[in-house]
């Protein structure tokens, strides 16, 4: 497999590829984080005209929504798309895929390595650019930038998985100079014949990264540390999620959950008076809307295996409750029960669709 | 605003209104003419408050019926507990006036059952944005008790609160005043058949005259009237044309925060959701191949607008949607504003108990004259119609 | 004087082996305590993390899942299937820190009246020791 050195900013030699294919007619459509033309915010945009790539920014460190969520419901159009995709996003989008929610079939993956990305407040606030220039300086020397998402400073798997083509951005150059585009695959080969570059022989070498894997690993288990800091199980499950107002905005943008209509809001789960009668003959007391707590215990138990860590679920709660490092960090546990890893391996299926004979002896 | 043959019972208040509102249901449970009531308590993280369904007297020590903040809107709360039906417990539910008007929105849709369910509202002075509150409740405790005093919202509260004009006694069965009463009590107004009942049967005589109170409230509603009028205005200005429409909505990132926090949106699986309102992949490519691109997720404009069509009716402004938006769109104000000219077309004021029945649940041969004008000149103003 | 604490144990028990276990226990006299409150499902399979949870918040002392030994289940799989679930609710139990010995997972065939009773017995006496769950009480769930 060869690779193409970029002798300008890595986002811009993405942009310029993506117009090569848009321009040759290999693809229909780019997928791509772009600025939004009302101000100085981004969106994520589906372009067909090479003309339009000029507001595209395809590497920006702020996610709006998760790509891979939106790429589920244009993958299957047949027509042929380039998607350029954070390293969680493209394991999102795997995970969808396990779930017959999208497919790879006509789809060119563009992945870089990734230094995490600005929570919303400050993409909000139109800090973005401001910040970037230091972003960039720090990620370059394989360090991680504050400000960004907590999962994502503790996130192990800033490499992508399954990318066909990989654009190093962190830990071995900086915007301009020294970044290079690995193609990984056959499609990509394919796809990037008669793109005018410098090509090359390269192999990505994750040894660069080692330095920022390391701090990501060690903030990750102060991430995890903190969780557990205070108090007894419940008593710290209702510190944590007792001020939930109910909204599910969590389970709307997490790109694993893809029902339409979540459990915990059909009616399974509208009581009858005499429920509420019991409870406060019970207790004296209950709740009101009810299940405000189970509803996270259940979404933990049916997609907490998947989670990829994306952290959307946080940036957009109301309340500032730290969901996604309560996913992640249980996400980690009930995934390691089946050695499976979230977007590893579009192969391997999803644990509780599989079993095997002899597991889990413990129990039973 | 009230009937002049109106009277209020009076309450002393020991150190807050809400004393005196607690001294009230401890009463209605104890004389058992009540057997639950609905209060905000505080969490257990001390940051926001939940409503919770109580009969425990000990419990109601710790309620807070004149919360901050609105956590969670009441009609939500009173619908999780009666959709399917009223029940046989009485209970009796304090909540801001917006949320009341919520409830009785979601009575006409068939969604709350408040046959056993007492109503009862307070004078509120607004209540303070929950991003706010939960990044500083001390802080935010002290402009709420400096709200209650002088009777109006500050920087802190919502801006619909700024500019709400039904902020006091609306249509509940009991109503709470003491904005600008002077001493330390409470008027108990009964606003039903029903409260007035209930009263009796609390040995409450409504005696006290409501003038002075009603004066009160009348030149606060004046101040907030004007706000109103200059923030229409200015939403109107910044809504003119499409591309104003895109500014205000550029930053949406479709995640339908304002819609699930939203009291009158009360679908499980909103259209916009569903999978009618999905475009096939193939489609949304043709779409985007005919303006050279489209930003994604799509339709959000289209989300917002069929919003305001669905439920703006509805709209009592009390603000959730704007609480609830990541990325700081002024949700309410716009449905705020938008709410205000659809209703004015049917002459509906939503939260209304007079049994006027929700306006695209009926019709009338001859009405909406001009109707026709309003599409061609979209500066006319919007007609009335006697 | 401090009313003894009966524990109450929710039991999702298979028709096809457990209940059916239960009903042996009963018929051959032998002594189980009342605190097993058994339902009956039609499989271990049928037993979706959310019920376990619910019987949990609601203020179970106890949530107990009785099928078919591995490899008996009536419909093949199906208990395959409900030990990898009960295996992530147990896990999302341990890393929020709640107790997960609220918990528990057996595999009891219907000629099993004996082992039945045994874990009834067992387990209950495991749950006294744990006392009251204390999401009984909590007014914020």
């Amino acid at each position: 497999m060869s690779s193409i050195t970029i002798d300008t900013s890595a986002s811009r030699k993405v942009r310029e590829l993506l117009q090569f294919l848009l321009e040759s007619g290999k693809i229909d459509a780019a997928l791509t984080m772009r600025k939004i033309p009302e101000n100085n915010s981004y969106d994520l945009g589906l372009i067909t005209d090479a003309a339009n790539l000029d507001e595209a920014v395809p590497i920006i460190p702020v996610m709006t929504v998760n790509a891979g969520q939106v790429l589920s419901s244009i993958s299957t159009s047949g027509k042929k798309i380039a998607a350029v995709l954070k390293p969680c996003e493209l394991r999102a989008f795997v995970e969808l895929v396990k779930r017959e929610q999208g497919s790879f079939e006509n789809l060119l993956t563009i992945s870089h390595t990734c230094g995490g990305v600005f929570s919303l407040d400050l993409v909000v606030a139109e800090k973005i650019e401001e910040l970037l220039p230091k972003y960039e300086k720090i990620i370059s020397k394989g360090e991680v930038p504050i400000n960004t998402r907590d999962t994502c400073r503790a996130c192990e798997h800033f490499i992508p998985m399954n990318a066909d083509i990989t654009v190093s951005v962190a830990g071995e150059c900086e915007s301009g100079k020294g970044c290079v585009m690995y193609l990984n695959t056959d499609k990509a080969e394919e796809f990037t014949e008669g793109f005018e570059s410098e090509r090359g022989e390269l192999k990505f070498d994750p040894s660069a990264l080692q330095k920022m894997l390391d701090t990501r690993l060690a903030e990750k288990e102060k991430l995890f540390a903190s969780m557990t800091a205070s108090g007894p199980g419940l008593d710290r499950l209702l510190d944590t999620f007792g001020k939930c107002v109910g909204c599910h905005g969590c389970n709307s943008v997490c790109p694993i959950c893809y029902c339409l209509l979540c459990d915990f809001e059909s009616a399974n789960f509208d009581y009858n008076l005499p429920y509420f009668e019991e409870h406060l003959s019970r207790r004296g007391a209950l709740r009101l809307p009810p299940d405000t707590i189970f509803f996270h215990l259940g979404r933990l138990t049916h997609m907490s295996f998947s989670c990829v860590g994306c952290g959307m679920c946080s940036d957009v709660c109301p309340v500032g409750i730290p969901v996604a490092a309560v996913f992640k960090k249980t996400g980690e546990k009930t995934a390691a029960l089946f050695d499976y890893v979230p977007g590893r391996d579009v192969e391997e299926s999803i644990p509780v669709m599989v079993y095997k004979e002899e597991e889990l002896s413990d129990l039973g | 605003m009230t009937d002049a043959s109106l009277q209020g019972a009076v309450l002393p208040a020991a150190k807050e209104p809400g004393d005196a509102v607690l001294d009230f249901l401890r009463l209605a449970i104890t004389k058992e003419v009540a057997d639950a009531v609905i209060l905000p308590m505080k969490v257990p993280s001390g940051d926001s408050y939940a409503w919770i369904l109580m009969n425990d007297l000990s419990l109601l020590d710790d309620a807070v019926p004149i919360a901050a903040t609105m956590a969670v809107q009441g009609a939500k709360a009173l619908r999780s507990l009666t959709r399917r039906g009223p029940g046989n417990l009485t209970v009796i539910a304090v909540m801001r006036p917006c949320e009341i008007r919520a409830a009785i929105e979601l009575t006409k849709l068939g969604q709350v059952h408040p046959d056993n369910l007492i109503l009862a509202t307070y004078d509120c002075p607004g209540a303070v944005q929950l991003q706010k509150y939960v990044d500083d409740p001390t802080g935010c405790e002290e402009h709420f008790a400096g709200m209650q005093q002088s009777g109006k919202p500050d920087d802190s509260a919502k801006p619909v609160c700024q500019i709400c004009e039904d902020f006091s006694l609306f249509d509940s069965d009991i109503h709470f005043g003491y904005l600008g009463l002077s001493e330390k009590e409470v008027l108990v107004i009964p606003g039903s058949s029903r409260g007035s009942e209930l009263l009796e049967k609390l040995g409450l005589t409504p005696a006290r005259d409501l003038e002075g109170w009603e004066k009160g409230i009348d030149q606060l509603k004046a101040d907030r009237v004007k706000a109103r009028e200059s923030a229409f205005e200015e939403t109107e200005g910044q809504l003119r044309g499409f591309d104003g429409l895109l500014s205000v909505f550029a930053n949406c990132i479709g995640c339908h925060n304002c819609q699930s926090a939203c009291p009158i949106c009360y679908c499980r699986l909103c259209y916009f959701d569903s999978e009618t309102a999905e475009q096939n992949p193939d489609a949304l490519i043709t779409t985007a191949s005919k303006r050279g691109g489209i930003s994604l997720p799509e339709d959000r404009i289209m989300f917002h607008t069929g919003r305001m069509a669905h439920m703006s009716l509805s709209c009592v402004s009390c603000g959730q949607c704007s609480d609830a938006c990541p990325v700081s769109i002024p949700v309410a104000g716009v449905f705020s504003f938008v709410a205000d000219r659809t209703q004015r077309t049917f002459e509906y004021v939503a939260g209304r108990n007079d049994g006027d029945p929700l306006p695209l649940r009926q019709f009338r041969k001859s009405e909406l004259p001009g109707v026709h004008e309003l599409v061609k000149d979209a500066d006319a103003e919007v007609p009335s119609h006697e | 004087m401090k009313k003894e604490f009966t524990p109450r144990i929710t039991s999702f028990l298979c028709k096809w082996c457990t209940y059916t276990g239960a009903d042996l226990a009963g018929t051959a006299r032998l002594q189980y305590p009342v605190s097993i409150i058994p339902i009956q499902v039609m499989c271990s399979s049928r037993v979706d993390p959310v019920f376990l949870i619910k019987a949990f918040l609601s203020g179970s002392d106890g949530v107990l899942i009785g099928g078919c030994h591995p490899g008996d289940c009536h419909y093949e799989t199906g208990n395959y299937h409900a030990r990898r679930r009960f295996a992530i609710v147990k896990s999302v139990f341990e890393s929020l820190g709640l107790e997960s010995d609220r918990l528990k997972l057996s595999w009891i065939s219907a000629s099993e009246g004996p082992k039945f009773a045994r874990v009834a017995n067992e387990y209950t006496e495991e749950i006294m020791k744990l006392g009251e769950n204390p999401t009984r009480k909590s007014i914020f769930l």
